[in-house]
């Protein structure tokens, strides 16, 4: 049982760059994004023994993360905080790194993934950002896959139009 | 034309086969404009990567390679947590047993009102549950019930679906003029906060094998839930 447990661990460490990944894209916030998966990988393993050994740990993780989000903006929203970009420019250690944030952040297409609404976000990230299929997709999110491409459909549509034909 | 923007999505993304594909591909010899879509799609998808896949070459910053990291004290607590947590869902399933007696009628022993009871029509949703169906909102902190999805169904009702934080138990309901008509229950082994996002995979095939468009969103559910469920 301890092997099991330290091999998810390891599973769930070897994963860390695609769920900082899936992170960014979801918040558009690069510190947002590594405090959420910090807050998604000790969540994952206060719980893993509801994990189930053979089921996709890959939707389980990307689900998770995208609770602990929800819960961050729900908490923020009742503080009265949506988003306090000179706040977080502060946690940040050093100016080499806070310019590579501000520009990263800047970009057109992070721009662009703010403005979507979160169920079309959460269904563009899962499938064009992290390459999952749809059935796989509306597994994570817990919705019918009509849903799922619907909700994918239409937020292709209003990038394309963000992004002036994603030339 | 037979291939729609959903179908020309899917095929960019891979998701089709077969005949399907075989129709896409031979429309998209024959279409130019479809030509231009696709590139359309497939600029947005390298776009995306673009914009992200720098996460995958970063080194990962040591707060999280630490959060992850194997440690022996961890293993010992999880282990009893693990030991802990076992007994509980024992309990819970222990406990779902009764109550499950209780809905089909034999609840005289029980002094806490059963959540479902069986009628000449089927399951009807009482107590904490029917009140949950009811009032509580997706969004809310769960009590003893927890809802997921509320949607429309073919027949014009409103269906919600529900898991039952103790009893390790899901659900689908569907509302009737003045009652909630439990549609499914299932055992619901990985409950918790931690579970997947809404209902087990054998309850969302039941809201997909009924459902009209999408679910509500939090404030479609609101204007519902303010309609009384009516149709």
């Amino acid at each position: 049982m301890t092997s099991a447990t330290d091999q998810t661990r390891s599973d769930i460490a070897a994963m860390l760059p695609r769920l900082r990944r899936f992170a960014r894209a979801l918040t558009g916030q690069m510190t947002d994004a590594d405090d959420i998966v910090q807050i998604a990988v000790e969540r994952a393993l206060t719980r893993i023994d509801q994990y189930q050994a053979g089921t996709q740990l890959d939707s389980w993780m990307f689900s998770i993360v995208r609770n602990a989000w929800i819960d961050e903006a729900r908490s923020r929203t009742r503080r009265g905080k949506v988003f306090a970009p000179a706040e977080l420019g502060e946690q940040v250690g050093n100016d080499g790194e806070a310019e590579m944030h501000t520009k990263l952040e800047a970009d057109d297409v992070w721009v662009a993934m703010r403005k979507l609404p979160d169920e079309q976000r959460e269904a563009v990230a899962l499938v064009c950002v992290e390459g999952l299929a749809y059935r796989k997709a509306a597994e994570t999110l817990g919705v019918p896959i009509g849903t799922l491409t619907s909700r994918l459909a239409r937020g292709r549509d209003a990038l394309q139009v963000m992004l002036g034909g994603a030339q | 034309m037979s291939v729609d923007e959903n179908m020309l999505m899917a095929f960019a993304d891979g998701e089709l086969s077969g005949a399907e594909r075989d129709e896409v591909e031979a429309a998209l010899e024959q279409d130019a404009s479809l030509r231009g879509k696709l590139a359309a799609h497939q600029r947005l998808r390298a776009r995306l990567s673009a914009a992200f896949d720098g996460a995958l070459d970063e080194p990962v910053p040591a707060r999280l390679a630490e959060a992850a990291e194997p440690r022996a004290a961890d293993v010992v607590n999880l282990a009893e947590r693990r030991a802990a947590r076992w007994s509980a869902l024992k309990w819970g399933a222990m406990a779902a047993c009764v109550i499950f007696g209780v809905f089909v009628g034999i609840g005289v022993m029980n002094n806490d009102p059963p959540l479902m009871e069986s009628e000449s029509n089927g399951l009807v949703a009482r107590g904490a549950l029917a009140t949950a169906l009811d009032t509580q909102l997706a969004s809310e902190q769960a009590g003893a019930v927890r809802i997921g999805l509320s949607f429309r169904a073919q027949d014009g009702r409103y269906c919600r679906t529900f898991d039952l934080t103790e009893g390790a138990t899901a659900g689908l309901a569907c509302r009737d003029a003045d009652r909630w008509n439990v549609m499914m229950t299932m055992a619901n082994a990985v409950g918790g906060e931690v579970r997947m996002a809404g209902a087990p995979p054998e309850v969302l095939a039941a809201v997909e094998a009924i459902i009209v468009g999408e679910p509500l969103d939090a404030r479609g559910e609101a204007a519902a839930r303010e309609a009384n469920w009516r149709r």
